[in-house]
């Protein structure tokens, strides 16, 4: 039988282990099909690493063969006009 | 029109075995396309999933092509082979996401430390493999790193999993290279299919790894001789449970 006490230590732990894997970095993802193409805004992907962010991008955005893809980190970016 | 067969029993152990290894580790990963800790780590699973069963999948025929394979056809095709010439780790489920990452980073780029070692190979149908499934493991690579970082800095019960899955693979990864005088490492070197022999390929492969394991301070049984500047196991490999064919431990 499980403790209350056990169960209690269990779920801190298994919240403290999902809070250190948590992602909290937000990368926009680029990418063109065309050379004469612009970059364009795709989507996004979290990862605490450029190289996983990496990573991330090249297999979620997989849809196209692209000529092109970056990444930006959110944190990066200026604001200028405020929406 | 009778096409001849190529006759090299250590080709034929060593593509049978990258093939086996292949194959296990994508339905390994494939488990972890809708378990991984985060929704982008899923997606990058099922992307690796992929890749790693497409490389079986371009291996397994060219044992068809090989004298040694047609005693048994039944051995030639993943869906109705029963010989399994993968490593031991493998041959369960993983416990957790630390093996996944574990094999990613210590396995699957002990193969790709091979697949380099083919890139000049006189084997035609390696050669051309070898190049295209090192290309494509650079973006694993780049995962494993991230995840062995991740996984160790986020210390406690997560470093020690990590570790734990570490350990349990090394010795056996190891050993895959064969010891140094491998007869079919040996015939492979001297036929020019690989451009190294074991000691030199171990080497090669810590020199990739060790530098990530030393900055995060995971300790492993390895040695830097600093005057040759060589990388090589820090102790005597379970050669005694080692099956040279099987390339794999508990044969014995």
């Amino acid at each position: 039988m499980t403790s209350i006490k056990t169960d209690a230590a269990q779920a801190t732990g298994e919240r403290g282990r999902r809070e250190a894997l948590n992602e909290s970095r937000v990368w926009h993802v680029f990418a063109r099909r065309k050379y004469e193409e612009p970059l364009h805004e795709i989507g996004n992907v979290m990862a605490d690493d450029v190289e996983l962010a990496q990573v991330y991008a090249r297999s979620i955005y997989d849809e196209f063969s692209w000529v092109e893809m970056v990444l930006v980190p959110r944190d990066a970016i200026v604001m200028v006009i405020a929406s | 029109m009778a096409t001849t067969l190529v006759d090299n029993a250590a080709l034929f152990t060593i593509l049978s075995s990258l093939a086996d290894n292949k194959q296990a580790i994508g339905r390994r990963y494939a488990f972890w396309c809708n378990g991984a800790p985060a929704l982008e780590a899923a997606v990058a699973a099922a992307a690796m999933t992929q890749d790693e069963l497409g490389h079986a999948r371009t291996l397994y025929p060219l044992l068809a092509d090989f004298a040694q394979g047609q005693d048994d056809l039944s051995q030639l095709d993943p869906m109705t082979r029963t010989l399994h010439h993968h490593l031991a780790y493998l041959d369960h489920d993983f416990r957790g996401w630390s093996d996944f990452v574990a094999t990613n980073f210590l396995l699957d780029t002990a193969l790709t430390t091979f697949f380099e070692a083919a890139q000049n190979s006189s084997y035609e149908p390696l050669r051309q493999r070898s190049r295209k499934i090192v290309q494509e493991e650079r973006v694993h690579f780049m995962h494993a790193e991230g995840w062995v970082r991740r996984l160790a800095k986020a210390g406690g019960a997560v470093r020690a999993t990590l570790i734990a899955s570490l350990q349990r693979l090394w010795d056996e990864t190891l050993c895959w290279f064969g010891p140094q005088d491998d007869p079919i490492m040996l015939r492979l070197y001297n036929e020019g299919i690989i451009d190294a022999m074991p000691d030199e390929l171990r080497h090669r492969y810590l020199h990739k790894i060790m530098p990530i394991l030393n900055e995060l301070d995971i300790d492993v049984p390895v040695e830097f001789d600093a005057t040759t500047k060589r990388w090589m196991p820090g102790q005597t490999l379970p050669w005694e449970t080692w099956g040279v064919l099987a390339r794999r431990t508990g044969e014995t």
